[in-house]
């Protein structure tokens, strides 16, 4: 139970299979994250996709691809994600979905 | 690839795609269903229960053949502060209505139906953009591939990448989105069945509501599965977005009731999904329909949260079968035009199980509501507390102790007027 209690997001990333597309699929243009205030894709990816250490990170190898950061970076933060499915077949793929 | 001579593309095998593949390939429609997943179902997350009535309707008997996991039984919903829980669950007399799945399976396998009829499956199909001829969709662009066709029905989820580039929708505003996770947590069916009380076969259905999702709009769910339980939270994304609260944070507020506790115990995570889910309704899209395209399922706002039932899969089946008929009937007169294609609101209209979409339109400004994640769970648990407590202090009468209950947490106004609004919407 305890080891369960202790379930932390990257055992979690670790259950899931990914398929890495060598083409991008998400870009940010990280020089106008300096002047975003709320930082909204740091909350809303359930993936923890984008980090913040002194500039936006982000590592899209653990992508889900729900596309809830295109939305909110938009809607309350700086415009600066560019957004598109992986290539056919790449990317993560559910077993148990 | 060469794809010529197809009548009609539908983008995505989910249940919308696949439906009115199936529906459009009976009638001896050239149908092409391009996936841009490994197989139907990869790139799909739901809670976890599809309703059987969509199943029955399009594939009569032959609806046994799903890849059930359980039947749902016990329908349960739990009220819950930080330690206690105050739940009710309803027993089904008839359990067929509605089953677990796993999307993997289920999104195949109707996929296959698709194809036994006479579709053609593109599994690793990306469907870039539409081709566009003076305002009309006339096809599509796959990579390299430029595919013209006669129609497109676009079910390319939620994202509905395809409907953005027909102009029927600007984007979503973050109060119309909500992010759905779930672990799935394997327990050996014997120990499910004992510890929901069920018979083998059976399933059981549960909702959480409050302290799980730490004051923000959203809630837990669980679902049972033959050998593993769906375990989730549902938040939305302009609360996670505005408090600063990462989204899967709240599966470990989850995971951490003991109620939840003791479902979980011994079980093992053996997968994590996630999904974003548009609460806009069908209200998501201008219309659901162009010159030449119509969109149905996730795309087109085709689901239904109403608080008490989440509908996704069966309303995208409804929608999907729906957008084939319309086609269908454009075919005979050879009309893809945007005026032949609004028909199908007008078959979305007129279906009943699909106008459950109308008829529940104010449910996500109700939801809004912060006292339902709040207040109301707590008042809830702290008075059955004061209910069931005998401590030797002398006990008040039910009625008098709800009202002590109630004071410094919500006027008496205030709860009259949510349970009057209340009734209104649901």
């Amino acid at each position: 139970m305890s080891e369960e209690k202790a379930m932390t997001l990257d055992k979690r990333l670790a259950l899931v299979s990914f398929s890495k597309d060598p083409e991008p699929f998400i870009t940010v243009d990280t020089e106008i994250c300096q002047n975003c205030e709320r930082k909204p894709c740091l909350y809303i990816c359930p993936a923890q996709v984008y980090t913040w250490q002194d500039k936006l990170n982000y590592n899209t190898e653990g992508c889900m691809e729900t596309g809830a950061c295109l939305i909110v970076c938009h809607k309350i933060g700086a415009k600066a994600i560019t957004w598109k499915y992986p290539s056919g077949g790449k990317g993560v793929s559910f077993k148990l979905g | 690839m060469a794809h010529e001579g197809f009548e009609v593309a539908v983008v995505g095998a989910g249940p919308a795609g696949s439906a009115a593949a199936l529906t459009l390939a009976r009638e001896g429609v050239q149908v092409l269903l391009l996936e841009r997943g490994a197989f139907p179902g990869a790139k799909n997350v739901f809670g976890g229960r599809i309703y059987s009535y969509s199943l029955k309707k399009l594939l009569g008997d032959r609806w046994k053949e799903a890849p059930v996991e359980r039947f749902i039984r016990k329908e349960g919903i739990t009220f819950m502060t930080e330690e206690s829980a105050f739940s009710v669950e309803y027993e089904s007399k008839d359990p067929q209505g509605s089953f677990t799945a796993i999307r993997a399976k289920f999104d195949k396998w109707l996929a296959e139906q698709a194809e036994k009829a006479g579709a053609s499956l593109i599994n690793e199909a990306r469907v870039d953009d539409l081709i566009l001829e003076n305002g009309r969709v006339k096809g599509i662009v796959a990579g390299q591939d430029k595919i013209p066709t006669e129609a497109v029905i676009a079910c390319d989820g939620t994202t509905t990448g395809l409907a953005r580039k027909a102009g029927l929708v600007t984007m979503l505003e973050p109060q119309e989105i909500s992010m759905g996770m779930k672990d799935v947590v394997e327990l050996p069916s014997d120990t499910i069945e004992e510890r929901f009380g069920l018979d083998p076969g059976e399933g059981a259905a549960h909702v959480f509501v409050g302290a799980c999702s730490g004051g923000l709009r959203g809630g837990g769910f669980l679902y049972t599965n033959k050998d593993s339980l769906a375990l989730g939270m549902v938040v939305g994304g302009d609360d996670v977005s505005l408090q600063g609260v990462p989204s899967h944070t709240l599966m470990g507020k989850l995971r951490g009731h003991p109620k939840v506790q003791r479902f979980l115990k011994g079980g093992r995570t053996i997968e994590y999904d996630a999904h974003m889910i548009p609460e806009a309704g069908p209200g998501l899209l201008t219309r659901p329909y162009t010159g030449g395209m119509l969109v149905a399922g996730d795309a087109a706002g085709h689901l239904l949260n109403n608080g008490y039932t989440f509908r996704g899969v069966d309303m995208a089946i409804g929608a999907g079968v729906a957008a084939a008929q319309t086609i269908l009937e454009a075919r005979k007169k050879k009309d893809y035009s945007a005026g032949s294609m609004q028909a199908f609101e007008r078959r979305l209209r007129q279906e009943p199980s699909l106008r459950d979409m109308y008829t529940f339109n104010r449910v996500p400004s109700y939801l809004r509501n912060k006292r339902l994640y709040t207040v109301y769970p707590e008042l809830l648990c702290s008075a059955a507390e004061a209910v069931y407590r005998v401590d030797g202090t002398g006990k008040k009468k039910i009625l008098k102790e709800l009202r002590s209950q109630t004071k410094g947490r919500v006027s008496t106004l205030t709860l009259i007027r949510d349970m009057l609004s209340g009734a209104r919407t649901f």
